[in-house]
């Protein structure tokens, strides 16, 4: 990537997360009334205050309400610096710790989910290209491209359905057994994936056609290229020219969609954890959401957005280690 | 008079352009694929349950009208759930809600956005860079997340939803309807139209426009089943309008109970609004490639791959 393509780069990350932090920023703020004018009575039509105004007052000059608001928001990009999120309502900590709670077990499903769909899209894409037009082909285009319109929560749903209860073969919910007694790591280590299996097979399941198009309609490209024709007139074996000369190059693109992949699944996440219950920052927006936990919302959002664009960013380091031409 | 005559009679009263109309219509339908048509027909089937909702549906959706939770049976087509409301008519009532969100959002944002993309791509300068960037900006933004926290923060009703799904819909068709307005725009024709003294509303309007519009309906296909997920999936979290019953706030209401897979109530309550998201999606989504094979020229030529 030449500097001027980073620096567009650099600058459209910038840009994307200062959108992020405004919109965090101002959206509460926008909204009518404040935390300290709440009126509440259990008789309609008789109000009662609260807080005298003294009192009141004294509580915006507490938070900082009463700053204008360039300085407010200095002051809240202050306290993101130093990891200062705000507390939970419903917790009742702070919500950076509620969301590095949560987080692992969302970063866990989203990182094997990624692993699989690329792997097994790159596996079937590859197996598509190779018998092109068959019968084969045909079909698993046919059946994945179908698959795909279906969104994440609806075929984890299905997915509940079906194996969880009906067959009952899956847990309900959950991210570990409670209660249990683990004789060693390896024990734990399977009851983890137990519980974790139908989520990332959901999540994967969502992107997994994404990846396998994309395979697929590269190796096409690649194997009309002239070194291609190089390859086999040199006489090396099919397998090679396959793997080496035409897998490696048509594998680029499948790397770069990693990180969109990423971005795609983190995003998912938020919904396929609710079917499932399991414990990520997905189920926790949406308790969250339901107990009205504004400043848990804007901190998970945060988070979310802030780790999809360091994925892409990642992925374009990586991207420019894998192809020398990038580079030069 | 004999059969054949009145028959003969018949024909000759249907108006030319009717005559015109259902030859088109037919000679479009000759154009689907088998599981286009399968998807046109349930469309069909599930725009008819919207428009018609209260004639087939006996009961209101929000009525109380029955026990809590009765199985399917004559009384309750699909049962009922736990306040004893209709699950029949909910589906009913509810595939007009989808569709209207879905829809709305979708013309605003694909007619919109087309638009802004055409007069971008046609005057330049810096509306162009101002556009570009916001939709550069708006398209790098994680959707999902802050669909949630948005319409958290507004308030559930309808309005703000399809707002917000306008919000997040429209920088595709504005960048598309920009870049094929470049291309467009470079063709001698065009100059020769600008020679000749066209303004450049009139070439705008018989020159470019039509050549964009059948890109901006496949895309206003694909954003009406986006816009549908996207309520779904807002609506299962707890964010929708909470006086209608959507299909999401189905799933939401119905995945809420307590102890909904141990018992057979999913049966005649998860299933239903679950099957009809499906169907619905895909249904829009056979008839958008369809229209997209038969309408985009670039995927034409290259035989559909």
């Amino acid at each position: 990537m030449n500097s001027k393509a980073r620096q567009d780069f650099i600058a459209r990350f910038v840009i994307t997360l200062l959108v992020i932090l405004a919109l965090n920023f101002f959206l509460p703020r926008m909204m009518p009334g404040d935390p300290f004018s709440t009126v509440s009575s259990d008789v309609q039509g008789e109000d009662v205050v609260i807080m005298t105004e003294e009192q009141q007052a004294y509580y915006y000059h507490y938070y900082g309400l009463d700053l204008p608001l360039h300085e407010q928001f200095v002051l809240y990009l202050s306290n993101l610096a130093h990891g200062d999120l705000g507390k939970s309502i419903q917790y009742k900590m702070p919500v950076i710790n509620v969301i590095l709670l949560h987080l692992p077990w969302t970063i866990f499903i989203v990182l094997c989910a990624t692993a699989l769909s690329t792997v097994a899209g790159a596996a079937l894409g590859t197996i598509s290209a190779r018998n092109r037009k068959s019968g084969s082909d045909r079909f698993m285009m046919a059946g994945l491209i179908a698959f795909a319109e279906i969104p994440s929560f609806l075929l984890g749903l299905i997915l509940l359905l079906i194996f969880c209860v009906y067959l009952r073969a899956f847990p309900l919910a959950g991210a570990v057994t409670p209660f249990a007694q683990y004789t060693g790591f390896i024990d734990y280590a399977m009851d983890v994936l137990y519980h974790a299996f139908l989520p990332i097979l959901t999540l994967s399941l969502a992107q997994l056609t994404g990846v396998y198009l994309l395979t697929r309609n590269t190796l096409i490209t690649v194997s009309t290229k002239d070194y291609i024709r190089t390859a086999q007139a040199k006489g090396l074996g099919e397998r090679v020219v396959w793997t080496r000369h035409a897998l490696r190059n048509a594998l680029l693109p499948v790397v770069t969609r990693t990180g969109f992949v990423i971005g795609m699944l983190m995003g998912g996440a938020v919904l396929v954890e609710s079917v499932f219950s399991y414990p990520g920052i997905g189920s926790t927006l949406r308790a969250a959401v339901v107990g009205r936990d504004y400043p848990l919302i804007q901190g998970i959002l945060l988070v979310v957005a802030i780790s999809i664009l360091l994925c892409n960013l990642l992925v374009d380091r990586i991207y420019e280690q894998l192809d020398p031409r990038v580079t030069e | 008079m004999t059969s054949e005559q009145s028959v003969n009679r018949y024909r000759i009263q249907i108006p030319a352009f009717l005559q015109d109309t259902l030859d088109r219509c037919g000679k479009m339908y000759g154009i689907f694929s088998t599981e286009g048509k399968i998807g046109l027909a349930v469309f069909l089937i599930i725009i008819l349950l919207a428009i018609f909702a209260p004639l087939i549906s006996m009961y209101p959706p929000d009525k109380i009208c029955g026990r809590s939770l009765e199985a399917p049976g004559p009384g309750h087509l699909l049962g009922t759930d736990e306040l004893g409301m209709d699950i029949w008519a909910q589906i009913c009532y509810g595939a007009r809600m989808s569709l209207f969100i879905g829809i709305s959002v979708a013309l605003i944002a694909g007619i919109g956005g087309g638009a802004l993309g055409v007069l971008a791509g046609y005057r330049g300068g810096l509306a162009d860079l101002v556009l570009m960037r916001t939709v550069d900006v708006l398209m790098a933004l994680p959707t999902l997340p802050l669909l949630v926290v948005i319409s958290a923060f507004l308030g559930p009703s309808i309005v703000n939803i399809i707002v917000i799904l306008v919000i997040f819909s429209w920088a595709k068709p504005a960048r598309i309807a920009r870049s094929q307005t470049l291309s467009i725009k470079s063709n001698a024709y065009i100059s020769a139209a600008r020679m000749f003294g066209g303004s450049p509303a009139y070439i705008m309007r018989r020159h470019i426009l039509p050549e964009i519009l059948p890109i901006l309906f496949v895309l206003i296909i694909s954003i009406t089943s986006y816009a549908i997920m996207a309520e779904s999936g807002l609506a299962f979290l707890g964010l929708g309008d909470p006086t209608s019953k959507s299909w999401g706030m189905m799933l939401h209401y119905a995945t809420g109970f307590k102890s909904i897979y141990f018992t057979p109530f999913w049966q005649w309550w998860l299933l239903p609004p679950l099957v009809a998201l499906i169907a619905l999606l895909l249904c829009l989504a056979f008839i958008g490639r369809d229209l997209e094979r038969v309408l985009d020229p670039r995927i034409r030529t290259n035989g559909g791959l």
